[in-house]
């Protein structure tokens, strides 16, 4: 599947800009604050209905308008038209699909697979443990429905017992206890399935990791991912573990009124040869993990829904040495699909070539669309 | 836009109504203005009889004309049987399959912590009393399959698990996260007949 166009009304700086895009990898180039990181949101509203960079459609907004407007043509299989719409005055986005309005962001997902390698995936390999969660779990949801209805709720379950701790710290305890036993049962149930699933997804995308670590460096290493969860236990019986830590937290719990066992806390380690990368690695090695955790999630999506996500790469090349920039330029035009690629300067980046089916891109001081 | 006030405040009130909108109310009030007098004091009667009559049974909080409801007089149904539903149109839902002749329970929603609904504010303390006096060899539970609707009925199954009464939920099939209710009739059905152990 490729975007063969797309044209932005009022999109941050964008007035109005209509850009033709190749099949293959298209290079937006162009200097700090001309708006091209704008081009890569706009394609990512356009596949999944929300921004990447964003919490609110407001901001996105251009200063002192009111509307933005997406349009996008999308061809795979079939021919698609795609048009997301947000007003500040009524505060309602709107996606259309070939003119025809969708009101459920999740009849759109999935249909255009999108993946984004950007800056702010520093936080993956270097924030808390959240974000790492956030990513494996977004990865695992574009290609199992069951899991990500499970998750959905798995987090209703959190809600309701944060707010039975919260009761039973203010008093009924008596009352509660097998309310609270009810209520442990299903977390535990809801959870022992999100941890066997997330136990089972790093069998087949660890491989994944392998491959494009060793594609983007160049030699033989074993990078890995490493699940830690309840604690990061060794047993295997899980539902034991669960049980038993529950009731060694209990009084915590309920002093606290916070959820405080379970797969919402686990975290996983990145390791290069057994070496933790939070812990020992370099900012390029950070960047690098990060690319390769974008690739792997590209290759894996690909397989799994057999549907070529469109990838995404916002500024890339700034932090790679120049042997794993290139390394990383000749993985693309290996990717067999379309690639949106940012950068400041295509010059300064000598090894890149813009074959017949890439593009590039240039955009002007005044934001003007030219193709080199 | 002017409108007499008596056919604006119909609308209103109308519009009130689950799955009526604006345009339907307004629709309703002009046809019930133009409909003859039979008509429209016929359903006046019918309306006010709705909330003067229909009052909840003592016993299983069904909707009821007397204190105790029909289910609950019938001395043909099965007493050893009670089936436990959120409300009372999961009881229509299930009497329309004709699958089942036990009596019910209901409990008048589930429990929901985030929202504040406590085993007290559900019938279930008059459920336990029941099991006192009555002498029920089954209960059923017949709730909604979604987060709160299990929580429910695992805590139900807690609370009858020491009286040493048989506890049976009713089959999968229903659709997740649907609700009895709008399930179909066949579909209740098989669910009541291949109920399992819980
Ligand atoms: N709502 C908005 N209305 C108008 N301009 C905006 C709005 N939001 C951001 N901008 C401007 O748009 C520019 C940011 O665009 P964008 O992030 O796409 O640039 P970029 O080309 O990716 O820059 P860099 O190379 O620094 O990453 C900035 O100049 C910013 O001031
Ligand atoms: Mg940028
Ligand atoms: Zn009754």
């Amino acid at each position: 599947m490729s975007l063969t166009s797309i044209s932005l009304r009022n999109v941050r700086k964008h007035t109005d800009t209509e850009i033709n895009f190749a099949g293959g990898l298209n290079y937006i180039v162009g200097g700090n604050g001309l708006g091209k990181t704008t081009i890569l949101e706009s394609i990512y509203y356009l596949c999944t209905t929300k921004s990447c960079c964003s919490k609110s459609d407001a901001n996105v907004v251009k200063f002192d308008e009111d509307i933005f407007e997406i349009n996008g043509t999308l061809e795979g299989l079939t021919k698609d038209s795609a048009t997301v719409i947000y007003s500040v005055a009524s505060g309602k986005k709107q996606y259309y699909l070939n003119e025809k309005q969708i009101f459920k962001a999740s009849s759109v997902i999935g249909k255009f697979p999108v993946v984004m390698l950007s800056p702010s995936d520093h936080a993956v390999t270097q924030g808390s443990p959240a974000e790492r969660r956030k990513f494996i779990d977004s990865v695992i949801s574009q290609s199992s429905r069951t899991y990500l209805d499970v998750l959905l709720e798995y987090q209703k379950i959190l809600r309701h017992r944060s707010a039975l701790l919260m009761r039973i710290r203010e008093g009924d305890f008596a009352d509660s206890e097998m309310e609270l036993e009810a209520w442990n049962q299903k977390l535990m149930s809801a959870g022992e399935q999100i941890i066997n699933h997330r136990v089972d997804f790093l069998k087949g995308f660890n491989s994944y990791v392998a491959e494009s670590y060793n594609k983007i460096m160049g030699k033989m290493e074993s990078p890995g991912i490493t699940y830690l969860y309840l604690g990061g236990t060794k047993s295997d019986n899980i539902s034991k573990t669960f049980k038993d830590m529950l009731s060694e937290y209990k009084v915590d719990e309920i002093r606290r009124a916070a959820n405080l066992v379970g797969p919402h806390r686990d975290d996983f380690i990145f390791e290069i040869n057994n070496i933790n990368l939070r812990e020992f690695g370099s900012q390029g090695q950070h960047k690098t993990f990060q690319t390769v955790l974008r690739f792997a999630e590209f290759f894996y999506i690909k397989d799994v829904s057999g549907n070529t996500p469109i990838f995404l790469l916002d500024d890339v090349f700034g932090e790679l040495d120049a042997q794993r920039a290139k390394k990383v330029s000749e993985y693309l035009s290996d990717i067999g699909g379309q690639a949106f690629i940012t950068l400041t300067d295509f010059g300064n980046i000598s090894f890149l070539k813009a074959g017949e089916k890439d593009r590039v891109i240039k955009l002007n001081e005044d934001s003007k669309i030219a193709y080199a | 836009m002017q409108i007499a006030e008596p056919l604006l405040v119909a609308i209103e009130e109308l519009s009130k109504l689950p799955s009526i909108g604006k345009k339907t109310a307004q629709r309703l009030a002009l046809y019930l203005l133009k409909s003859n007098g039979e008509q429209f004091e016929s359903l006046v009667k019918a309306l006010e009889d709705l909330k003067a009559k229909i009052k909840f049974c003592e016993r299983c909080f069904n909707l009821s004309e007397e204190q105790l409801c029909i289910i609950c007089k019938n001395e043909k149904r099965d007493k050893s049987k009670i089936c436990i539903v959120e409300e009372a149109s999961d009881v229509i839902a299930i009497e329309k399959t004709h699958e089942y002749s036990g009596l019910y329970h209901v409990l008048g929603g589930v429990l929901s912590p985030l929202t504040g609904v406590t085993p007290d504010s559900l019938k279930i303390k008059e459920f336990l009393k029941r099991l006192e006096k009555e002498k029920a060899k089954e209960i059923i539970l017949a709730l909604n399959p979604d987060t709160e609707g299990e929580a429910t009925a695992l805590y139900l199954s807690k609370l009858i698990k020491p009286l040493r009464i048989k506890v049976t939920r009713i089959a999968r099939g229903l659709p997740i996260g649907g609700d009895l209710e709008f399930a179909d009739e066949a579909t209740i059905g098989r669910a009541i007949l291949n109920r399992g152990d819980f």
